[in-house]
């Protein structure tokens, strides 16, 4: 048998993850995380980066695990505030491979500006929560973590807390776990999360959450420990080892799975004893889902809201309740699994009617182009989402505001080439493109943003962004460069008019070809915001034979016509169809006479 | 329900829906009574089908409403797909030459419904249905179909012809008042013609 380690929680998660085959561990410093990137570094046979920030660890991560590679994520509990937005989507997505993120928590404020409980962050997800109570704990949880995470297509919150991560204790090193490879399949309706999409992933996410709770019920990590006193206590993390430092005699509920709770195993510690307290730090988590039970329990009206417990307070908090009467017992309700809604059902034989990008959006021809190129395009949010829908299927992702980039370079990270690229719009892109490209930058990685720069936040109804400098009120102030600002950074960055397929085709070639990360802004003024016409394409319906490579394009305007493309009065003219026709059927519009002609 | 009376406004993304809803939540509320709307934005405006809610009456709560007494459709295939929403005896008035196929139905997977008329009397639901686009060129602008299609629902809603030219002059700007002020007329004069 290998020899024990001395190791801290933070070191053991590290060793952990290296033991469950992890390929990338990522996240930002933060008091009590920082030691398992670091730790990580040192070891064999996985990537360690720091990130720019959480949100961007975690998109990251959510890269490499689509990419087919186990990924940790790190950060403080304040942390999980800037990754929220990718965590709560996440949990709809669920993963490829195994996602764990680690939140250390800081109860008493040792180096933290507020002392938030982020077990809250699992029930408001609906993920899995695991909680270990020492560093032996903390090593192994990883691998039940990652399980877990496949098994049940989520990801995973580890939550430890300061004297977890930076307590040390002996641990007994495990044989590896085998995590080969996942390869990555394209998923549209399970990775991008436009409305229609969102709405069948979170049933599953409510129905998961009840699998999971009948596996917190059979697991092993959660434990009836019997004892000889008439006390019982429910616990999870360090809290335990406090309280079973303090009652030794007492019976226990040891939960190393916390969330989902497990109902009916909290039930039967109550036909063993007849006082329970909840023995927690900071909220009561535990205590007001054991009092939704209907059942008698002691928890924050003894034991402190704030601040770090030890065993001697929880001992001095709860040893008066050992001389009292036990409460009266009463018959615990287990609450039913939710309902979910019955969606009015559409009348049947009616042709659905989803939204679509408009005739002449200068995103679709940055999509013809680079559908000629076998990538990965991890798309991200604003009208061109739409993209992702039939018949253009053009984007793989969409998880949250900008997380195109971190995914692309996750993603591109544990695969070791440009095998993925980010598509994001200007807005987006100043929303929170810039810090990922920066991360990018900084960790060496391979990549191409494209960013779809048509000059307005154009899905909401036409705001103004830093890009354009247009204010709520019309007023235009100071305006950013994308390209000086992506140069200042120190990324290669090229600008190209979406209106011109050829140019736009050249440089998205030259781009994909190109060692290392680049930036490409395919620049065009929204259609439906200049309002720009130029009259409707003609077709030649001799040479048409209906190939369908411009149907392909998605437009509302082309229609499939007896023997030849038609073309609707939607048309625009902007001639993306005439440059995809090989056989030369359809061409422009004559120019519009300049003394007008047109619509006034 | 309650004595609140609901319209729903149906279409697709770019109709003029909301503008629709404003004039007639801005009449309900000039005739004194309390009003409510509800619509849904932002993706859905991208070509796709837009609803707009207003409810109206001497008292109203909710803002939705799963069955409404009166729908108003900007597109024809809107309209048959707003049948389910209509209370029995409910009134639908429909562009009956207003065809906007979706892409599905352009790429030929799926048919375009013929069958409105079939349909909303197996519903049994009263149908208006007109000519608006045509009648929203003769006013002056093919933009106008929404207030068409108000003017012909006028003879099935509580208000005087004074209310709901206040709710015009308060809810669509002032250059394209007189445009819309007809679309109304020649709306609310082709259902009388018809003698519906």
């Amino acid at each position: 048998m290998e020899r024990s380690l001395f190791l801290s929680g933070n070191e053991a998660i590290a060793h952990g993850a290296a033991r469950a085959g992890v390929g990338l561990v990522c996240g930002y410093p933060g008091t009590p995380s920082t030691e398992i990137v670091e730790t990580a570094a040192g070891l064999e046979g996985l990537r360690a980066q720091w990130s720019v920030n959480e949100k961007v660890a975690l998109e990251t991560a959510v890269g490499a695990s689509l990419a087919g590679v186990r990924s940790l994520v790190t950060m403080k509990h304040v942390g999980l505030n800037v990754a929220a937005d990718p965590f709560m989507t996440l949990s709809l997505t669920g993963v490829n491979a195994g996602l764990v993120v680690v939140s250390a928590d800081d109860p008493g404020m040792h180096s933290s500006q507020n002392e938030q409980d982020n077990r809250h962050y699992a029930r408001f997800a609906k993920v899995p929560m695991l909680e270990p109570s020492d560093s032996q704990e903390a090593y192994d949880f990883v691998a039940e973590a990652f399980a877990l995470s496949e098994e049940f297509d989520t990801p995973v919150l580890l939550r430890t807390t300061t004297r977890l991560s930076h307590g040390r204790g002996l641990v007994v090193p495990r044989v590896p776990v085998r995590a080969p490879r996942r390869e990555y399949e394209r998923d549209i309706s399970k990775y991008v999360m436009v409305p229609q999409y969102a709405r069948q992933r979170n049933r599953l996410v409510l129905e998961r959450l009840e699998r999971l709770r009948r596996r917190a019920e059979e697991s092993p990590l959660n434990v009836l420990e019997a004892g000889s006193a008439d006390f019982g206590i429910i616990a999870s993390g360090v809290a335990y080892a406090y309280a079973r430092e303090a009652f030794p005699r007492a019976w226990f509920l040891k939960l190393g799975m916390s969330h989902p709770l497990p109902y009916a195993k909290v039930v039967r510690l109550y036909e063993h004893v007849q006082r329970v307290a909840v023995v927690e730090e900071l909220d009561p988590f535990l205590e007001e889902q054991v009092r939704a039970l209907g059942l008698p329990v002691v928890g924050k009206a003894a034991i402190p809201a704030d601040g770090e417990l030890d065993p001697d307070v929880v001992f001095r908090a709860l040893a008066p309740y050992l001389q009292r009467k036990p409460p009266r017992r009463r018959r615990p309700v287990l609450p039913p699994a939710p309902k979910l809604s019955s969606p009015p059902q559409p009348p049947a034989g009616l042709p659905v009617r989803p939204p679509v990008l408009c005739p002449g959006c200068s995103h679709r021809s940055v999509y013809a182009a680079l559908r000629r190129h076998r990538l990965t395009p991890m798309g991200d949010i604003g009208c061109y989402t739409l993209g992702a829908l039939p018949p253009l299927l053009a984007l793989d992702s969409c998880l949250c505001m900008g997380a195109s980039v971190g995914m692309m370079a996750g993603f591109n990270a544990v695969l070791g080439r440009k095998a993925a690229v980010a598509v994001i719009g200007d807005s987006t892109f100043f929303h929170s493109g810039v810090t990922p490209l920066i991360d990018a930058h900084y960790n060496g990685v391979e990549g191409l943003v494209v960013v779809l720069d048509n000059r307005t936040t154009a899905m909401t109804g036409h705001q103004g962004h830093p890009g354009t400098g247009v204010r709520p009120d019309g007023s235009v102030g100071n305006a950013v460069d994308i390209q000086r600002l992506c140069e200042g950074i120190g990324v290669r960055c090229a600008t190209v008019s979406a209106d011109d397929y050829a140019a736009l085709d050249a440089a998205l070639a030259r781009e994909v070809a190109a060692p290392g990360l680049g930036v490409l802004v395919a620049t065009a003024p929204c259609v439906l915001a200049s309002r720009r016409r130029a009259g409707a394409v003609v077709v030649d319906t001799e040479r048409c034979n209906l190939c369908g490579r411009c149907l392909d394009l998605g437009c509302p305007a082309l229609v499939p016509g007896d023997g030849a493309v038609a073309v609707t009065e939607a048309c625009t003219g902007c001639g993306l169809c005439v440059e995809v026709c090989r056989r030369g059927a359809l061409r422009l519009p004559e120019p519009v006479p300049a003394d007008g002609g047109g619509q006034p | 329900m309650n004595g609140a009376t609901t319209v729903s406004l149906v279409g697709v993304g770019g109709q003029g829906i909301l503008l629709g809803a404003a004039v007639l939540a801005a009449t309900a509320a000039a005739a004194g009574l309390e009003v409510k709307a509800s619509e849904v934005k932002g993706m859905a405006q991208r070509g796709g089908s837009v609803l707009s809610t207003v409810r109206f009456g001497e008292h109203v709560w909710s803002p939705l409403s799963r069955s409404a007494d009166v729908v108003i459709a900007t597109e024809l295939l809107e309209g048959v797909r707003a049948l389910d929403m209509l209370a029995r005896g409910g009134t639908l008035v429909c562009a009956a030459t207003t065809r906007i196929p979706p892409g599905s139905v352009l790429r030929g997977e799926e048919a375009y419904p013929d069958d409105l008329e079939e349909r909303a009397a197996a519903q049994r639901v009263r149908l208006i249905a007109l000519d608006a686009e045509g009648l929203a060129r003769q006013a002056g602008s093919v933009r106008s179909v929404n207030i068409v299609l108000l003017g012909a629902a006028s003879h099935v809603l509580p208000f005087s012809d004074e209310q709901w030219q206040a709710g015009l002059a308060a809810a669509v700007p002032a250059r394209v008042l007189e445009v819309n002020q007809r679309a109304f007329a020649l709306g609310r004069d082709a259902v009388q013609e018809v003698g519906s």
